[in-house]
């Protein structure tokens, strides 16, 4: 056996590197040949395949058959087996929003926790992230491990108080721009309260908000949030999350000049991820679908990726880890990235709903 | 005059992040020198640089170690590390400091019959008042001019050695070296931890606490 491979081996590497020489060495024949009229050409054998391969439509089936399959397709869809199935997705596609909220919340809880004591908490209200992220955090795993399909109003109630506590922090961090000399300027925006980071904690809230929504399915309903299809504006959020993050990304990954490579990743893998899944937003497709989830997979990688990154950051800095009370803190913030991957997922998660509020 | 950083003390942070083996030799050296160490000056010299030095910046009499600045001075001289740059209308650095030294001892005599560090504070703060003003006898100066040497080397090399000098940053309240540690608060009147704190009028206990945790 091993023979009259290793022969035909050498046979066709020798075709090959005959053909090689051929078109360095006569490419005007080489062309004439393949240009030859007398030579079927590639489309044609291609169709002329496919037509053989594909086998012939079948005829119409009688009347009585097609309304009987019709009426099965009905009765399959309404069994107490396929209300089950889709039951079982919402409470599914609940649970992973709770758990991207829990990730994000996570990111909140420890940047907020951080950049806070560095802010020496000169106001009483940055207290107040750290709180809510906590609870935030705890109610969403709790939500993770609850396999109730039910909404919990605690839960529900925590996740109102974060995205409030999002949008009003989003209100501190402008006016402390705004009251520093120079007021809306380009050294505020880097070096003054980061407007961006409160909207983490908001987006932790909506997305568990929805999640709740979502949990909380009557039977034989479709999950709605505001009144639309709960897959598609989850996925509205989780995209325009995104951007925002992307947004934060770009504005300090330019203040670090772009030192190190990997620095651009941020700032051209999710944007590409935020308008496939907005894409798939506005144009539902099987296809688009299948695109986005992949880029949502290397963005949620990405941003565990990037905690790497920072803690390399660190490492780099005077003193690196020994000096660990100067860096950690001036330093790349180390939770700061996981919020790509808490907003990866939830636009996974919304993904999957979309998909079953299409194929019905 | 009341201490502004009550228990402050820049070398509590020897040992502490803040500083490395090189930010430790580089004070270490600083501290370890003589006051009464002289390479540069001459024996005649050194006691009208001390004079001056003692005038310029005063220190308390009670501090427990006090900056030695004319051995700081001598020492700057003596490697003739200078600054890289100079007033064109003085000599090199070496040249001014001999020159001025023995012009400011003449004049000190011509005036009052004694040498600059035999005269008492007032008649000392005179003359040095007149050469900062230029008011002297311009024979014994040549053709440096004596009011450009007060301002741009003697002022200049005095106050810096004293200001290198972690004495005089405890009174400030400076740091000292920011290496490898530097500052993370960075916005007006924001502390580390690891910085000096300012006493306000009647809370000179909290400050003291504060500076009592600086490392």
């Amino acid at each position: 056996m091993k023979r009259p491979d290793a022969a035909l081996d050498l046979a066709a590497n020798a075709a090959l590197v005959g053909a090689a020489v051929l078109l360095v060495l006569r490419p005007r024949l080489v062309a004439r040949v393949v240009n030859s009229p007398l030579l079927p050409k590639t489309r044609d054998v291609a169709v002329a395949a496919a037509r053989a391969l594909v086998p012939a439509a079948p005829p119409p089936l009688p009347w009585h058959v097609s309304k009987a399959r019709e009426l099965s397709r009905l009765i399959a869809q309404y069994s107490p087996a396929r209300l089950a199935a889709a039951r079982e997705l919402t409470k599914k596609a609940g649970r992973r929003l709770n758990g991207s909220a829990a990730l994000l919340a996570f990111s909140v809880l420890a940047d907020s926790a951080v950049e806070h004591y560095r802010g020496s908490f000169a106001n009483r209200a940055m207290y107040t992230p750290l709180v809510t992220s906590a609870l935030t955090l705890g109610g969403s795993l709790f939500g993770m491990a609850d396999a109730r399909p039910k909404k919990h109003s605690a839960r529900d109630a925590i996740y109102a108080a974060a995205a409030a506590t999002g949008l009003g922090g989003l209100c501190f961090h402008a006016y402390n721009i705004l009251k520093r000399p120079g007021g809306l300027s380009w050294n505020n925006l880097f070096y003054a309260a980061p407007i961006g980071a409160p909207f983490a904690l908001a987006l932790a809230g909506l997305l568990g908000r929805g999640a709740e929504r979502v949990r909380d399915v009557p039977p034989r309903q479709r999950p709605t949030v505001l009144g639309m299809p709960a897959g598609r504006t989850l996925a509205a959020v989780a995209a325009a999350g995104l951007a925002g993050t992307i947004g934060e990304a770009a504005l300090l990954h330019f203040r670090g000049a772009f030192q190190n490579p990997a620095m651009v990743l941020p700032v051209t893998v999710p944007p590409v991820a935020a308008a496939l899944l907005g894409a798939a937003v506005a144009r539902p497709t099987l296809k688009a679908n299948r695109l986005a989830r992949w880029w949502l997979r290397i963005t949620a990688l990405l941003g565990l990726g990037g905690v790497g990154f920072h803690i390399f950051g660190v490492s780099r800095a005077m003193g690196g880890w020994r000096n660990w009370s100067q860096n950690l803190l001036n330093g790349p913030p180390l939770p700061a990235p996981p919020s790509f991957t808490g907003l990866a997922l939830a636009g996974l998660a919304a993904l999957s709903l979309m998909e079953d509020e299409t194929d019905g | 005059m009341a201490d502004r950083y009550p228990g402050y003390d820049v070398l509590a942070k020897r040992n502490s992040p803040s500083w490395n083996d090189q930010t430790r030799a580089v004070i270490d050296r600083r501290m370890a020198l003589d006051p009464q160490h002289h390479a540069f000056f001459s024996d005649a010299e050194w006691p009208t640089m001390r004079a001056i030095c003692d005038r310029i910046v005063p220190q308390p009499p009670n501090r427990l170690h006090p900056a030695p600045v004319a051995a700081m001075v001598d020492e700057k001289l003596h490697h003739n590390s200078g600054d890289g740059y100079r007033d064109a209308r003085l000599p090199s650095m070496r040249d001014a400091w001999r020159r001025a030294l023995a012009a400011i001892d003449a004049e000190a005599t011509s005036r009052y019959g004694r040498r600059f560090h035999e005269l008492g504070a007032l008649l000392q703060d005179d003359l040095l008042k007149a050469i900062q003003s230029g008011e002297v006898d311009e024979k014994r100066w040549g053709d440096m001019p004596a009011k450009i040497f007060f301002e741009k080397r003697l002022l200049h090399d005095v106050v810096s050695a004293y200001y290198g000098h972690p004495a005089a940053w405890n009174e400030i309240g400076f740091g000292g070296p920011a290496s490898p540690r530097g500052y993370v608060r960075m916005y007006f009147d924001r502390r580390d931890p690891w910085e000096a704190a300012e006493a306000r009028p009647g809370r000179e206990d909290k400050a003291r606490a504060e500076n009592a945790r600086v490392g």
